[in-house]
This record gives C-alpha cells, structure tokens and sequence, in this order.
C-alpha cells in the first residue's frame, strides 16, 4: 500500500499545483525528449548507412538516384530527380568498359515473412539483387548457394534469407528448400546470409534478398522504383578511371547538359560513411549535452518542488512520526514522490521524443530517403528511465532528508 | 494500584532560549498505574506541554529517568522513540490530524503500516476499531465528509489501533462544541472501562474532572497530585 500511497501523494501534489508542476515536469520531459529523439532519428540514419554501405566493397562506387542520408541538401531538388529504372541501369552495365563487375539491386524496408504458421514483425527489408550481388558486396552465404543469372533472367520466386528471418519463422534451423510466403508471393528459400550482428533494432540479419526481376513485379511503388548501381573498380588503381567513367555513362543515359550537374548520387563508401559518423557524433553530443543540462536544471525544480511539499505537509510528518513512522519512512516516501514526478516528466518527453522521431522518419521516407526504416531506440528508453529514478533519487535526497529530521513536536504544533 | 507503566524520577527538561536557560520542567518525580484514569493540568508556562511530549515519548529529558514499562526512554535515540510511539502510545490531538486526502479507514491503519503488519491484518484491525468508536459506517469517508465530533472519534480509533499502554489525549475536547465534547469524554470513560489507560492533558475543569486522578503543575513543578472521588465518568 505505502509506495502506491506515496505515488498517489505525488499525483495529487501535481495536481493541486498544476502551473508548478507542469514547468517542473517540462523540463524533465525536454531534457528526456532531447536525447531519446536525437538519439532515435540517429539510429535511423545509422542504420540507412550501414543497411546500404557497410556491405559495400573495397573500391566500389555506390550510385543511387538520391543520396542515402541527406543533410544540408535541398530536398525538393532531390525529389524531381528521375528514378533510375531498372533498364537503365542495364544499359549503363552494356556500356561500361572499365570493369563489368557492377551490380543492381533495390530496397524496400517493412515486409512481413511468412512460413506456415509462423511470420516476422513487419520490419523485414526486401532487397532486389542480380547475380552479381555477392561478387561487389562483402556479404556472403552461409548456407545453400546464391541467387544465379538463370533465376534473374526468368524471374523465378528464390530467395535468400537473413538469420534473423531462419530465427523467426524456422526456429532456427536449416531452412534451405522451404517455402516462404512474402505478399501472397511464395518463394523457395536457396541460402542463408551469414549472420552479420549488430544491437537490438538494427539488425543486419533482418532482410531477404530475391531476384531483382521479380522485385520488380511485385514490390515496387512509384516512390521507391528507382534502382542503386553497385560498382567494383578492377583495383585501386583504376577507382578513378572508373569512377570517371561511371559518370560519363550516368550523365549520358540520363541526359544532362554539358552545364547542369549530376541527376543522380555518386559515392564512395568510405567518403559517406565518415562524413556521417562526423556528422552524427556532433548532434548527438549537442543534444545530449543540452538534455542532461535541461534534466539538471529539472533535478533543481524537483528539489524545489519537494522543498515545497516538505513545508506545506510539516505537520503530516509531524502526524506520521508521532504515530511512530521511521526517519527511513519518511525518507522513502518523499523519495518515491520525487521519482514519480521525474518519471512523469520523463514518460512525457519519451511519448513525445518517440513520437516526434517516428514521425520524422516517415517524413524523410515520404520525401527522399525511401530505405530509411524507424528504429526504435530502446537503449535510449530504458537509459531514460534510469536517469529519471537517478535524478528523482538525487535531489529528492535533501528534502527528504529535512521531512525525516524534522523536530515531530515542531511539526506537530506548525500552522 | 497494580502496576505501574510509567516511572518519571526527578525529570528535567531545560531549553537555551539565546543566553538564557529556561526551565520548562524542574524536578517532577510520577508514577502512572495501568488502568488509571489521568488528567494533567496547568496554566500555560506551567510544563504541563513539555510533561505531555515526555509521557508520548516524543522528546527526552535534560537529566532525569523515564522509565516505560521497565525501558529507559531517557537514553533513546529517534528510531527507538518512533518504535515505542508506535507500540505503546496512542495519540488524540486537540486538532485531531488526521490526514486529509486519505479515508477514515485509511487513516486508522496508519500507525498499522508503520508497525509493518501486512493489509489483510491492519483492515481488520481498522474496522474492529472503528466500529468501538461508532463509525464503521464512515469509514469509506474523507475527514472533511465528517462533524468534527466524527473526525475526533476517527483519531480516537487510530490511538486505539494498535492496543497501546495508554491513550494521551491533548485537549481532546478543544475544538468541539459543548455536546460533541461530552460525547468525546463519554467515549474517554468507555475506553477506560474497557481496560485502557487514559491521560488527559487540559486546562479545562470541566474535562478534568472525569478523570480519578488530577495532576497539577505550575511552574515545571508538580502543585498536587490528589485523587478525584467524584469523577464524572463512572
């Protein structure tokens, strides 16, 4: 009863002292809201990043209608850009000369997998991929064999799956040979990605890889019909010369004027995923340093707050202690007040940072980053939590500390 | 008289007020019986206050012995004193305190929590003492649904809770109206005939003259101390 009662203390104070408590509350909420939502759309990106460059080879180009990860771009520029078709790309591959080692493959984040009874979360990516994929890519195959150029050419329904999925809809175990349904589609399982890691809701594992023809059949929308063109310079000493070519064949296929500037995104692995790391390291120690700042300035209003209480229930204490309540009682029930109004200033800022980044990623998607798939960001939550009790525990102490050495005979006799 | 629950020997209590000392008790020397029927009384200034927080053991003397049944107050620390306060004292205030965003129930049970007994138990006990009081109908109420005659008898049920060794009510009648306070002293004798032993602390001769025995002070001493053959409350 007395931790329920003393959080039922807590509420009602909030709500006797609605103006109060509500500015005290609001800086919790900012300073929780400030690290869950940086932290949340930084994992997003992240994982953008790492979903479509990590995998990328040594001397690879990457060339896509929109860049990944944007910052600083102008957006509606990037949106009435053309979509690479899958056609073109093929040309591009007739007529490249440098190097034949170029691969084309397309993404769509957020597809359910099905097996008999059992089927994922709808967070699965599905990848288009050509034969050539695993040759440029540093993925590889754990079990059973890849995706062959027969299978492209008469779009068959194979597909590879990540461990995640074997996990998931298999139990487990070998799943070389069975079925898997994906839209009403099913496809014959023919290998296994090797499993890759990573932390909870960014998963590398989570994907499936079927053939880029039949991609195209079935799981392309106008947003995301454009394709990525994966390329392998022979060595290092001809990533220039193909990377020059690879422009010029780019710029020809696509049209653009000897004045205009590139319609479509050119990288290399290395150059993207620095500049992000740089980038992301930067906002995430601004944002972070602004919310614990913010929850420090909170940790005072909540010591103020139950400075306040203290005061204005001296003669409860007075009560409790004449009827025999411990200095460790008293304690604790000013602890667990001022825990609670953390939490509720943390709860509300975590619905809001939660909240405010999904809705973010869903923009971006809508606009120009269609890979970006929303991560939720339970570290950060439970992280979160954790530093509401620490705050609430920290500087609910010294008031509690005054309610528990209060003179009962004092108390008793305040007006 | 049979046994006695509280010895007090040459009991001291002197406060530093700036440069000055002032003595709020001098030398009181009291021996308080189980089963007895006590009104302690006095002038303001007299000690009659600083003696009642020594009995509720909510304060401890400058030099002296308090002995409560067989233990040494004097020399307890604050848990202890809490400890014995929750085991052996059941207090009635003139402003009854009782807390106001909880029940009548609620507030019976208190000094139940603070015992550790778990809520079946402190339930139970809860209504068993209000129904002794004549509110097992109310107890679902806040104070402020109650008379104050209401809120009294809620107080009273929550110095009785816990079966303590006596019931220490100050001014317990000061907030009431003439027929409330008769009721509330009616309840007083109740309880005393039930087993319990009571202290009143007032300045009033009306209340005072309920109980068996009448202690007087005056300046932190004690004036008399004689038996009242014709209490009220037989």
């Amino acid at each position: 009863m007395n931790i329920f009662e003393s959080i039922f203390i807590a509420l009602d104070a909030v709500r006797v002292q609605k103006l109060r408590s509500a500015l005290t509350l609001l800086s919790v909420g900012i300073g929780v809201f400030a690290i869950i939502a940086s932290t949340s759309i930084m994992g997003t990106l992240q994982q953008a990043v790492n979903g479509q460059l990590a995998d990328l080879g040594e001397n690879s180009l990457l060339i896509q209608r929109t860049p990944t990860i944007q910052f600083g771009t102008n957006w509606s520029k990037m949106r009435r850009r053309k979509n690479i078709t899958y056609d073109q790309a093929k040309q591009f591959r007739e007529r490249m000369t440098t190097t034949k080692l170029i691969t084309i493959s397309n993404t769509s984040p957020g597809y359910t997998i099905k097996a008999g009874q059992e089927s994922t979360n709808p967070t699965v990516s599905l990848i288009g991929i050509d034969d050539l994929y695993f040759t440029i890519n540093v993925t590889s195959i754990s079990d059973g064999r890849p995706i062959v150029e027969s299978e492209v050419l008469l779009s068959q329904n194979v597909a590879i799956i990540g461990q995640d999925i074997v996990n998931t809809v298999f139990a487990g175990v070998s799943s070389v040979g069975r079925t898997i349904t994906i839209r009403n589609q099913e496809f014959t399982v023919v290998g296994v990605l090797e499993a890759k890691g990573g932390v909870i809701g960014e998963s590398q594992d989570n994907r499936v890889l079927i053939p880029i023809t039949v991609f195209n059949k079935y799981y392309t929308s106008p947003w995301d019909a454009s394709v990525d063109i994966s390329v392998k310079a022979e060595s290092k000493f001809q990533l220039e010369s193909t990377q020059d070519e690879a422009i010029g064949i780019m710029r020809s296929l696509r049209g653009v004027k000897p004045w205009d500037e590139n319609n479509f995104e050119l990288d290399r692995n290395d150059a993207l995923t620095g500049q992000f790391s740089g980038f992301s390291t930067a906002l995430l120690a601004v944002a972070w340093i602004s919310g614990l700042g913010a929850l420090f300035a909170a940790g005072i209003g909540i010591m103020n707050m139950m400075l306040v209480s203290v005061r204005e229930r001296t003669r409860e204490i007075g009560v409790r202690k004449a009827l025999g309540a411990r200095k460790a009682w008293i304690v604790r029930q000013f602890l667990i007040e001022s825990i609670t109004l953390c939490q509720l200033g943390g709860l509300t800022g975590m619905v809001g940072g939660v909240t405010s980044s999904w809705a973010l990623t869903a923009v971006m998607r809508s606009i120009a980053m269609p890979n970006l798939v929303f991560v939720m960001p339970w570290g950060t939550v439970i992280f979160s939590i954790t530093i509401c009790t620490v705050i609430g525990l920290v500087f609910g102490l010294y008031p509690a500390w005054r309610a528990a050495n209060l003179d009962p005979i004092e108390a008793l006799r305040y007006e | 008289m049979a046994q006695n629950i509280i010895e007090i020997a040459n009991l001291v209590k002197r406060y530093e007020m700036g440069n000055e000392e002032v003595f709020a008790l001098r030398d009181v020397t009291l021996r308080l019986g189980k089963n007895e029927y006590v009104a302690i009384m006095g002038p303001s200034g007299s000690g009659k206050s600083t003696l009642m927080n020594m009995l509720g053991c909510l304060d401890t003397p400058t030099s002296g012995t308090y002995m409560f049944n067989g233990e040494n107050v004097s020399e307890m620390n604050d848990n202890d004193l809490a400890s014995i306060r929750n085991r052996e004292i059941g207090f009635v205030f003139q402003t009854f305190n009782l807390l106001p965003r909880a029940s009548a129930l609620q507030n019976v049970e208190l000094p139940l929590v603070y015992a550790g007994l778990n809520s079946q138990q402190r339930g139970l006990r809860a209504i068993e003492a209000l129904t002794k009081v004549g509110l097992a109908d109310r107890m679902d109420h806040r104070p402020n649904e109650l008379s104050g005659g209401q809120r009294q008898r809620v107080a009273i049920a929550r110095a009785l809770v816990t079966a303590p060794s006596i019931i220490l009510a100050d001014e317990p009648t000061g907030n009431l109206d003439t027929k409330t306070g008769q009721d509330i002293m009616q309840l007083f004798g109740d309880i005393w005939r039930g087993g319990n032993t009571v202290i009143l602390v007032t300045h009033e001769e009306e209340v005072a003259r309920h109980a068996h025995r009448i202690i007087r002070l005056r300046d932190g001493l004690i004036e008399s101390d004689e038996l009242n053959t014709n209490a009220t409350a037989v």
